[in-house]
C-alpha cells in the first residue's frame, strides 16, 4: 500500500521553481511545471550534485555540476553526460499540501 | 546519412573520442566505427584523476565513459594500445605502429595532449618525477604520496593547485612553486588569484610565487630544487604541473592548418572536408570570444566532440557554447564562465573570497567578459543563459544578493569592434 509523505505547502513553489526536501531520509527535488507538482531522486544519476541546486529551463533540470538536462516529469536523461534516468516519486495534492509517495 | 559499409575512425581515445563514438551511434551511424586510442584504458574521463581517484577514493569504474560492454553493444571497435603513425589523405587510410591499417570515409582527430616537461629532467630519479595527464599517471603519483613526506608542485595552474589539496588531505606536506607572479595568471584576474592563494595557505600549503627554478638535481632520498632568488627546496616527490602540449604531430604530419592546435571551423571540421577535430587538440572560432580558442576543459571535450560527429551526420548545428570550466579543491566547487581573464574589473555578489559568491567580470568598457563563481553554480548557470541571450546584469545590481540573479535588471552586452 502506498504511503505518502507530507512534502510541502502548495504556494510554496511557484512554475519553474525547484526545492530540496528531505522524506523520511531520502533527497527529493521538489519541481512546479504549469501548476503541476514532480518529484525527483534529489542526487543527478551522473555525478554527486543535487538536482534541486540545478536549473530549470523548457521542462528540464540541468545538474550544477556538468550541465546535463533530465526531464522533471520523468526522470529521462535529456543531454550529456546524463545516460542513466533519475528516479521519480509519486506525487499527488491534497487540499494545500503537495505528498510525495517513496515507495515504488 | 551515410549507411552500410561507410567507415568513421576516430583517432583517440580520450573523453572527446568516446562522444564522438557514442553520439554517431546515438545519431543512427550504421557503419562501420573504429576508435584507436594510445592508451591502454577504455575511454575514459579525467577529472577526477587530480581528485578523487588520486586520494584512492574513486575507481576505474567511475570514470569509464565507454567500457569494453557498451563498446561492444554500441558496435564500437576499440583498438586500444595502438598509436597511428600515419594518415594517408589520397587513399583515406590510418596505420597503427603495430601494422594495422583502415581505410576511413570520416575521420575524427581527438588527439588530446600531453603533459608539458622541463628538459633536463632525464636525469633525476623517475621515481620522483611526476606528470598528470593519464590514469596511468595518477596511479603512479598516487603510489608515491602514499609514502611522501612533502609533494613539491612546479606550476600554480589548475592541476598543480588539485594536486596541492588532495595531497593536503592526504597529510602530504606541500609547497607549491610559480613563475608568474600569482597563481592561473594564464586564464584568471588578479582577484581570484589571490583567492586561490590564500585558499592554499589556509591549509597548509607554502606558496612561492614569482620565483623562477635555476636547477633541479636528484638526491639521495628526493630532489632538490635550486631557485633563482637563491632559495633551495628540497621534497621526496615532484609534480610538474605546466600545462599541455596539443598532441598535433600526426595532424601536421598529414598537412591540416594547425595554429597551436589543430584548426577546426565551428562544426570541428578541419581544412581537410573529411576530417574533423575536436577536445584539447582543436582550436574552434567562439562566436562569445570573437576569436579562436583552444579550451582544455572537460564540458569542450564533450560538447565539442558531440557537435562534430553531428556535423559529419550531415547536421547543421554549430559549437557555440560559452567557454565554462570547474574546479575542486578542499571541498570548494569553483567554476568559471566566458574569459574572466580578460576583465579588469571584477564585482562579487556574496564573498565569493569567504567561501560563497561570484565575482562578475567587466572590461575597460564595462562589458561583461566572464566570471567566477564559488559555491554558487546556481548563480553562475542563470548568469550564463544571459550572457547567452546577449544580456548582462547591471553591474551596480550585482551584488544585490535578495534579488535572484535571474530577476536582476539587465542590458545588452555587446563589446564594440
Amino acid at each position: 500500500m502506498t504511503e505518502w509523505h507530507d512534502a510541502a505547502a502548495t504556494d510554496a513553489l511557484s512554475d519553474d521553481e525547484v526545492m530540496g526536501l528531505s522524506i523520511a531520509g531520502v533527497p527529493v527535488a521538489l519541481f512546479r511545471q504549469e501548476g503541476a507538482f514532480f518529484a525527483l531522486h534529489d542526487l543527478c544519476s551522473h555525478g554527486a550534485a543535487r538536482l534541486s541546486d540545478g536549473f530549470v529551463e523548457n521542462g528540464c533540470v540541468e545538474c550544477p555540476l556538468h550541465q546535463g538536462l533530465v526531464d522533471i516529469r520523468s526522470g529521462a536523461p535529456c543531454s550529456a553526460p546524463i545516460t542513466e534516468p533519475v528516479r521519480s516519486y509519486p506525487v499527488r495534492v491534497v487540499g494545500d499540501r503537495v505528498e510525495i509517495a517513496l515507495d515504488r | 546519412m551515410p549507411q552500410g559499409e561507410t567507415t568513421y575512425v576516430v583517432v583517440g581515445g580520450g573523453q572527446a573520442a568516446a562522444w564522438i563514438a557514442r553520439t554517431l551511434r546515438a545519431e543512427g551511424f550504421a557503419g562501420r566505427l573504429v576508435l584507436i586510442g594510445e592508451e591502454p584504458h577504455w575511454p575514459y574521463e579525467r577529472p577526477a584523476l587530480s581528485k578523487e581517484f588520486l586520494r584512492g577514493t574513486g575507481s576505474v569504474e567511475a570514470i569509464t565513459l565507454l567500457g569494453a560492454a557498451q563498446a561492444g553493444e554500441a558496435g564500437v571497435e576499440c583498438w586500444l594500445g595502438q598509436r597511428v603513425t600515419a594518415v594517408d589523405r589520397e587513399a583515406r587510410v590510418v596505420t597503427t605502429a603495430d601494422g594495422r591499417s583502415v581505410a576511413y570515409d570520416t575521420l575524427f582527430l581527438a588527439t588530446g595532449g600531453r603533459a608539458r616537461r622541463l628538459p633536463g629532467l632525464d636525469s633525476l630519479p623517475a621515481e620522483r618525477v611526476h606528470t598528470l595527464r593519464t590514469l596511468t599517471e595518477s596511479e603512479r603519483l598516487r603510489g608515491a604520496l602514499a609514502g611522501a613526506k612533502h609533494l613539491l608542485v612546479l606550476g600554480g595552474g589548475w592541476i598543480g593547485l588539485e594536486v596541492a589539496a588532495t595531497a593536503r588531505a592526504l597529510g602530504v606536506e606541500v609547497t607549491v612553486v610559480e613563475a608568474a607572479p600569482r597563481l592561473c595568471a594564464r586564464t584568471m584576474p588578479p582577484v581570484v588569484s589571490d583567492w586561490l592563494h590564500a585558499l592554499h595557505e589556509s591549509h597548509g600549503v607554502r606558496m612561492v610565487t614569482g620565483v623562477g627554478i635555476a636547477d633541479i638535481t636528484g638526491t639521495a632520498d628526493g630532489v632538490a630544487v635550486a631557485l633563482a632568488d637563491g632559495g633551495r627546496l628540497e621534497a621526496d616527490q615532484l609534480l610538474l604541473g605546466i600545462g599541455i602540449e596539443p598532441e598535433v604531430g600526426l595532424a601536421a604530419a598529414m598537412g591540416l592548418a594547425l595554429d597551436d592546435g589543430i584548426l577546426v571551423d565551428a562544426q570541428g571540421r578541419t581544412s581537410d572536408p573529411r576530417i574533423f577535430a575536436a577536445g584539447d587538440v582543436a582550436r574552434h572560432p567562439s562566436a562569445f570570444a570573437r576569436a579562436s580558442l583552444r579550451l582544455e576543459s572537460w564540458v569542450n571535450a564533450q560538447n565539442q566532440a558531440i557537435a562534430a560527429a553531428r556535423a559529419a551526420l550531415g547536421g547543421t548545428g554549430v559549437y557555440a557554447d560559452i567557454p565554462w570550466f570547474w574546479s575542486d579543491q578542499y571541498g570548494v566547487n569553483v567554476q568559471m564562465l566566458g574569459l574572466p581573464g580578460l576583465g579588469t574589473r571584477a564585482v562579487a555578489r556574496g564573498a565569493p573570497e569567504a567561501g560563497s559568491g561570484c565575482w562578475l567580470m567587466l572590461d575597460g568598457s564595462g562589458v561583461v567578459v566572464g566570471a567566477v563563481a564559488v559555491n554558487a553554480a546556481r548563480d553562475l548557470r542563470v548568469l550564463r543563459k544571459m550572457l547567452e541571450d546577449g544580456r548582462a546584469p547591471l553591474p551596480d545590481a550585482w551584488a544585490d544578493t535578495a534579488t535572484p540573479v535571474q530577476r536582476l535588471p539587465s542590458r545588452p552586452n555587446v563589446r564594440a569592434d
